[in-house]
């Protein structure tokens, strides 16, 4: 294995669970772990630790072991980090070791490394290769359903965008006795820049990036009367505990967070909005109003007996227009009405019964839907976490190409680094395949 | 009748990849035998009359980096030399010479007829001598047997060769020669995975029915450059320009009318031609929205009138022929010396090959040139010296040699032809290797020449000049690292003149030199700046370095990511059929591929990383077992 590799992954079991770990492999992680806990841990001891952000903020407390090289499971330096169980807070533990330059793990790929590094023994060999075989079927499954819709869409385009302008260079640099200057006729740096929004529009849209870091923001509407803690009890339900703030982060008293499928949900409760002339009140308010203007869904809560109150209408004239807004008509049971969910001209309204539950499942999907996020088993995590660290990639080989103007081969070499990062996502693309593109495109050749 | 004496290696055909691999023999100190059909025409140069160009120039330095002739015999026949991209950075520059083809001919002639240990002999080859799967001679028209320790086979065209002019097509090697009909039925019958391809030429015209008036002329670059590392622009003989012109409408009208006629457009021919050198009547039909095409008007030497018109490719019937190249600007009046034909022929798919250029079927038999689906005398050229050196390495009992993508165009050449095979003739581009910023023509020597030197195939005055380059570069690198630039010693002029702006902290030269606008000529001019190194070659080689030294940090990174791959050899008999988990379509293509390391599986196509894992549990398993055994 080559000494810069590293590799992580969430070694748990997703949803529930008290404590989640995410295991780390490489040659060696002494920087590693200077970075990501502050230290570097005594071999083989649980030794109590901060998981610090890039900023030094606490992602979480936990249990870090040490186990360098060779007596480890892999055979390599290997750091495993034992945290509080929650979804949320163990993919942003991850987000962090792959900020530090760790690659998520193939499928398999730790027992591979322990069979290759002598660690098994010759009868596990057999077995290694079904597990190898097995998750990379599981993975390709995943991989393709978290490639649909939009999010797919938009990648397709981004990278047809960036092979027409690496055809373009190419032959520029291959045929320079033609007739016409490839790159002056089209404009390179122009072609450049529309990719680069293409690929800001990718990350838009699949949320991702954001969401792993921050959850859906949530603004709640609704009068003390409607439901609003059973909603929020039936939503959380048996999925997984409600996330508690960790040392380091305030407390936020009119939140309240939920998970559901590993996505945090951040309602911001609006119940506290109205006239005060309280100083302290007013600074609480004035911070609730700019959590509403970060939200991504704003959730009315009505009874569907009484219709919408006075207040709701006020307090909905007032949030930011582009804000989508989900109307929920509560208490259904008690009309004897049936749950149901019936959309138009960007308003959801979902019927429903917090108390009985029924049609509570429509509020669910509809809620991670807006996150963009599409269910799925638990390898969709790991199949979009290399589709962002692979856009990632990208993105900083394209800033870089921006920089090289006028050296066309450097611009070329960028362009180069920018489509192999993207072929963990499209697959390859061959040199081959480009100068195909190239000869079909232009009459090329004495 | 058995030739009383036994050679080490026999080299079949004198053509580019022929005579490089024939020379490298013998400058190993073997036996070396090279068996043409014809003297005369050792070192022909049987299309376009120029050697060189984007990725091809590249090749041709690496060949003269290991020893090789084309370099030099270019630089005694060349009579137009270009440096193309000239405007671009050093890794995409590349040399272009137009060549007279006497000249060039005479230039090999003389370096195979002076070189100790290689003999020639004239006769067509009709057969192998095999003993099991394993070749020990051949044997030629008259039933001679010559006995060779391994044979090098370099048929071009050659093999099952058929000329296409319109609608009548005759068997023949290329136009003039006779095809090698009964080799071709040999190489059938030993069950070698053979091939059809087709190339062609434009039609010669007489360069005195020429109105260059009314083209555009295309000076050689003054000065000349050189084309081998040890050549000058004093060898090269008198320079003549070339020319362009263009087609237009009327001319694609004729084309258009004698579709009817052509045998690429009925059928008639099978084989597949390059794209990127497409007949004009391909390019006519495929790029219907252009009204014009360029014709470069290329001389065919100084002692003939005879000029090759370079963009007219074309097997249309030769009245056709007369009417298109009369509708061209300036071709008014012309008198075609020579019809352009289409020729196809026989290849062995690249894929039956090892990366040393030796058939995975036959022991000692060695395939470069054309006969590998390739197109180029360059292309050819490369591979005839690495099959020579193997072919030589092989009898001397030695491992076999190749260079490594990050390390030659060569190596990028003979790893897409073995690993990928061909769908068209194989040519050589820039966008082909992805280590292109570290395979420069100017840094070929320092690429090559150690590993050539090594093998036994650089010679004494080649290895003192490149000694003496490598160290002075060294030396200078080691200076500019040394010497410091003091901002409060440094004149604003100059800081202006030669930085663009002052600088605000001390630098080394070297720092300095790294900077995309600083010159080293302009670097030395600071009055700190000492004295510079004299030798251009070597102040440009410590420039290019500078400048590039990131990028190509970068790209040594991403070879050493790779490397631990290409150490792991995969055993040539493996059956993937029993390796455990692979899914079918793995299986059916490592089969067909037998890639000789992992490194190598990994650039199939459809090969993915699963499998390859899926490879190195397998190979680990076989080695702890073998481990296992050795214990009890």
């Amino acid at each position: 294995m080559p000494s810069t590799d590293v590799i992580a992954a969430i070694a748990t079991a997703p949803g529930r669970g008290g404590i989640g770990v995410v295991r780390i492999s490489g040659e060696d992680l002494r920087d590693f772990s200077q970075n990501l806990l502050g230290k570097i841990s005594a071999p083989r001891v649980a030794t109590l630790s901060y998981f610090l952000a890039a900023d030094g903020e606490v992602i979480d407390q936990g249990i870090a072991l040490y186990f360098p090289v060779p007596y480890s499971y892999t055979g390599q330096d290997v750091l495993e980090l034992q945290g509080h169980g929650g979804d949320a807070v163990l993919r942003r533990l991850l987000g962090r070791c792959l900020e530090l330059g760790a690659r998520p793990a193939e499928p398999g790929e730790f027992t591979r490394l322990a069979f290759l590094n002598d660690k098994m023994d010759l009868a596990q060999a057999e077995s290694v290769a079904d597990l190898i075989d097995a998750a990379t079927s599981e993975a390709a499954k995943t991989a393709m359903r978290s490639l649909r819709g939009e999010f797919s869409h938009a990648i397709h385009q981004l990278v047809d965008a960036l092979i027409n302008l690496r055809m373009l260079v190419e032959a520029t640099l291959d045929f320079p006795e033609e007739e016409i200057d490839f790159l002056e006729e089209s404009n390179a740096l122009n072609q450049l820049a529309v990719i680069n929004a293409q690929l800001d529009k990718v990350f838009r849209q699949a949320k991702q990036g954001n969401l792993l870091r921050e959850g859906l923001h949530i603004v709640l509407i609704g009068q003390p009367n409607v439901g609003k803690s059973s909603l929020l009890n039936q939503l959380a339900g048996e999925e997984v505990a409600i996330v508690t703030p960790v040392a380091g982060t305030t407390r936020d008293a009119i939140r309240q967070h939920i998970e559901i499928e590993g996505v945090v949900l951040h309602f911001i409760d609006t119940a506290g909005l109205r006239d005060t002339d309280d100083e302290v009140e007013k600074i609480g308010i004035a911070h609730t109003w700019s959590a509403i203007h970060q939200a991504n869904v704003a959730v009315l809560l009505i009874d569907a007996a009484k219709g919408i109150a006075p207040a709701d209408l006020e307090i909905i004239a007032k949030l930011p227009p582009d804000l989508p807004l989900l109307r929920i008509f509560n208490k259904v049971d008690l009309l004897g009405q049936e749950p149901r969910m019936v959309a138009a001209d960007g308003i959801a309204d979902i019927y429903l019964s917090a108390k009985t539950g029924a049609g509570i499942d429509l509020l669910h999907e509809h809620l991670l839907r807006v996150a963009g996020w599409q269910t799925g088993g638990e390898g969709v995590f790991m199949a979009r976490a290399r589709h962002l660290s692979a856009l990632r990639e990208a993105g900083e080989r394209l800033n870089l190409a921006a920089a090289c103007e006028g050296r066309v081969e450097f611009f070329a070499e960028e362009l180069r680094l920018a489509q192999n990062a993207l072929s963990s996502i499209t697959g390859e693309f061959t040199s081959d395949d480009l100068l195909g593109e190239i000869f079909s495109r232009f009459c090329i050749g004495k | 009748m058995l030739y009383p004496s036994q050679f080490d290696v026999i080299v079949i055909g004198g053509g580019h990849a022929g005579t490089e691999a024939a020379l490298v023999g013998a400058r190993m100190g073997l036996k070396t035998l090279l068996l043409t059909h014809n003297i005369e025409t050792l070192g022909q140069m049987s299309c376009n009359p120029s050697i060189g160009g984007i990725g091809k120039g590249h090749l041709v330095k690496e060949v003269d980096a290991l020893g090789g002739a084309m370099a030099a015999a270019t630089d005694e026949a060349g009579i137009q030399f270009r440096i193309l991209n000239s405007s671009k950075g050093p890794a995409v520059r590349a040399t272009r010479a137009q060549a007279d083809r006497v000249l060039y001919r005479q230039a090999i002639r003389r370096r195979l007829e002076n070189q100790p240990n290689l003999w020639l002999f004239q006769q067509a080859v009709d057969d192998l001598i095999l003993e099991q799967d394993r070749v020990v001679g051949v044997v030629t028209q008259l039933g001679l047997r010559f006995r060779a320790r391994s044979v090098v086979l370099t048929a071009g065209t050659f093999l099952a060769g058929l000329v296409h002019v319109g609608q009548s097509n005759y068997p023949a090697g290329r136009a003039g020669d006779p095809p090698s009909i009964t080799l071709a039925q040999r190489l059938r019958e030993l069950q070698l995975p053979v091939k059809r391809f087709k190339t062609g030429t434009p039609p010669r015209i007489d360069g005195r029915s020429l109105d260059y008036s009314v083209m555009v002329e295309q000076p050689g670059d003054d000065p000349a450059p050189a084309f081998s590392f040890l050549g000058s622009s004093a060898q090269h003989p008198r320079q003549l320009p070339c020319w362009i012109t263009q087609t237009n409408l009327r001319t694609h009208d004729i084309i258009r009318g004698g579709l009817d006629r052509s045998p690429l457009y009925t059928g008639v021919i099978e084989g597949v031609g390059p794209r990127y050198c497409p007949s004009i009547e391909d390019k006519i039909m495929r790029f219907s929205g252009k009204d014009s095409h360029q014709i470069f008007v290329e001389p065919e030497g100084l002692s003939t009138h005879e000029i090759y018109p370079n963009g007219i490719s074309t097997s249309l019937p030769f009245d056709v022929q007369v009417e298109l190249v009369r509708s061209i600007r300036g071709f008014e009046n012309a008198h075609i010396t020579r019809p352009g034909y289409a020729i196809e022929y026989d290849f062995f798919d690249p894929l039956g090959l090892k990366n040393s250029l030796e058939t995975k079927a036959i022991q000692g038999l060695f395939f470069a040139g054309q006969i590998n689906g390739t197109t180029g005398y360059e292309e050819a050229a490369a591979q005839g010296i690495l099959a020579g050196i193997n072919a030589g390495l092989s009898v001397q009992g030695k491992e076999a040699w190749h260079p490594s993508r990050d390390q030659a165009y060569l190596g990028v050449m003979v790893d897409d032809l073995v690993t990928r095979g061909v769908v068209e003739p194989y040519r050589m581009f820039t966008s082909r290797a992805e280590y292109r910023l570290m395979l420069r023509e100017d840094n070929a020597d320092l690429r090559l020449t150690e590993a050539g030197r090594r093998l036994g195939v650089v010679d004494d005055v080649r290895w003192q000049s490149f000694e003496e380059k490598s160290e002075a570069i060294a030396r200078e690198q080691e200076r500019l690292k040394s010497v410091w630039v003091n901002p409060k010693l440094l004149p604003q002029e100059d800081a202006e003149r030669v930085l663009g702006k002052g600088i605000e902290r001390e630098y080394s030269l070297l720092d300095l030199l790294r900077r995309p606008d600083v010159s080293y000529r302009d670097l030395m001019t600071l009055p700190s700046a000492g004295v510079g190194v004299g030798d251009s070659k070597v102040a440009e080689q410590v420039e290019i370095q500078a400048k590039y030294q990131g990028y190509i940090a970068r790209q040594q990174e991403e070879v050493a990511r790779h490397q631990h791959y290409e150490a792991m050899v995969l055993p040539l008999g493996l059956d993937y059929c029993e390796v455990h988990g692979l899914s079918i379509e793995a299986q059916q293509k490592l089969n067909q591929h037998k890639p000789e390391t992992l490194g190598q599986a990994g650039r199939i196509s459809g090969v993915t990383p699963a499998t390859i894992s899926l490879l190195l549990v397998y190979l680990k398993r076989s080695q702890n077992m073998s481990d296992h055994k050795k214990i009890a």
